[in-house]
């Protein structure tokens, strides 16, 4: 039963070994006071990913057509329906909820086992939600940046909602846990291939690969949270009044 | 009877629509003849055309493509935003220079996807006032065996005309993440050396491409 878990308990014990690095951190920036820790880690990630997810990612890109890996990935997308429909519901987002379900029946049945998306085209849209959005919906702060071994960009907010997440992939209680070592590793690799240009140009574009990422990452849930709400004043302020207007 | 129906709904939409327009009318500028919407839509159906044109060379295209943008995107205003407070310690050449050369950054990473471009299109999603007298125009990129990806524009007026000053995509603003990056390195190493780093990069991006 604790099929499941496998990876919940990496990230767990991933979660615990950076908050022990915690007292070896210089001070740095105030968003990343475990800056010094968290470069280390993100090197090592870069390494991983350069020499070995990259590279498979690659090598399954060239094999497998566009078509078959969006087809992958929706197939994936669709089983991850109970974390995005229970989040939504623990958000009291019932609508979006509601709609989930409904979106989950139609790609399982029409969009065969959820190979296909035709639940888009009838206005039930693909909602990204996860419990590290409904911690931070109900107030929870995102916590130090945090970067994970495997895992890549993190806080505690959200390594947590991810190892409750964890829990909800349903099939994983029903199939041998290697089947779902498996179908994860599938679905990265999928996954990866998906981003290999939009990847390649972020390191191109960055002049700090690591501050690009950690800026990327902070907007982008900051973002999610809010359902890519409007900034706020103060956010508008800071960023787009110019210095001294002429 | 179901006409009947039908039409009472559509019938106080519009009239909602009107009301809005109102006030919106009363509470703010209104946009001018060319409002920045229609500039987005316009320049996004410009630069589609373009790409889709395969009487191009991949060259052409990316030359007509940089002067439609070159001419919708605000790139003294979008540099002074990314340099936010560090902008006066610049001096007037350096603060040329910046600029040219951030301009030229942009231009070799993201002119790459001249050649990769795939059927994509954009569809203008919404719109709405900001502050600073900005207006944001919401865009949806749709691309065939891919996700949609959600792409904002910030636009701000110059004299009549509307122009982009920040884009960000899926919540990710291009002024905040290299503002983030480039006070790394100013605090770090100092303007000047930053600019250096932009020319290193610019001569190694553009000796890559040919």
């Amino acid at each position: 039963m604790l099929a499941p878990a496998p990876y919940a308990w990496c990230l767990l014990i991933g979660v615990c070994c950076s908050l022990m690095g915690c007292g070896a951190a210089q001070p740095g920036n105030n968003r990343d006071p475990l800056e010094g820790m968290n470069r280390r880690v993100f090197w090592f990630n870069t390494k991983v990913d350069d020499y070995v997810l990259e590279p498979v990612a690659k090598g399954w890109d060239t094999i497998a057509p566009d078509r078959v890996q969006k087809s992958l990935s929706n197939f994936f997308q669709n089983l991850r329906f109970p974390i995005v429909a229970g989040n939504n519901l623990l958000q009291g987002k019932f609508r979006r909820s509601a709609s989930d379900v409904g979106r989950f029946m139609v790609n399982t049945t029409v969009g065969f086992l959820g190979f296909f998306d035709p639940a888009s085209v009838w206005g039930l849209e693909q909602h990204n939600e996860d419990f590290g959005q409904t911690l931070g919906y109900w107030g929870v702060p995102p916590g130090p940046y945090l970067v994970l071994p495997f895992v890549g960009p993190s806080d505690p907010r959200d390594a947590v909602g991810l190892a409750a997440d964890s829990f909800s992939i349903v099939y994983a209680y029903f199939i041998p846990f290697y089947y779902t070592f498996a179908a994860t590793g599938t679905d990265i690799i999928n996954n990866r291939a998906l981003v290999l240009r939009e990847v390649r140009q972020l390191k191109e574009a960055s002049f700090d690969y690591y501050v690009a990422v950690r800026n990327a990452y902070t907007q982008r849930r900051a973002a999610l949270v809010s359902d890519q709400n409007e900034k706020s004043k103060q956010e508008q302020e800071d960023l787009y009044q110019l210095e001294d207007a002429q | 009877m179901s006409r009947k129906r039908w039409q009472l709904p559509s019938r106080s939409l519009v009239a909602v629509a009107l009301a809005a327009c109102m006030w919106g009318g009363l509470t703010r500028p209104a946009p001018a003849a060319e409002g920045p919407t229609a500039v987005v839509q316009a320049t996004a159906d410009a630069v589609v055309a373009v790409l889709a044109d395969k009487n191009l060379s991949v060259e052409q295209r990316r030359h007509k493509v940089e002067d439609i943008v070159y001419a919708h995107f605000d790139f003294e205003t979008l540099s002074r935003l990314v340099l936010a407070r560090n902008w006066k310690d610049l001096s007037p050449e350096q603060q040329k220079t910046f600029v040219e050369e951030f301009k030229r950054h942009l231009s070799v990473t993201y002119g790459k996807n001249v050649e990769t471009y795939n059927n994509e299109k954009a569809v203008v999603t919404g719109d709405r006032a900001e502050a600073q007298n900005d207006w944001t125009v919401k865009t949806k990129v749709i691309r065939p065996n891919a996700d949609d990806i959600l792409m904002d524009y910030r636009l701000r007026k110059e004299g009549t005309d509307w122009r982009v000053i920040d884009v960000t995509i899926e919540g990710v603003s291009l002024v905040a993440n290299f503002r983030a990056q480039f006070q790394e390195i100013i605090s770090r190493d100092g303007v000047t050396k930053l600019i250096d780093l932009l020319r290193e990069k610019n001569a190694k991006g553009e000796s890559l491409k040919s």
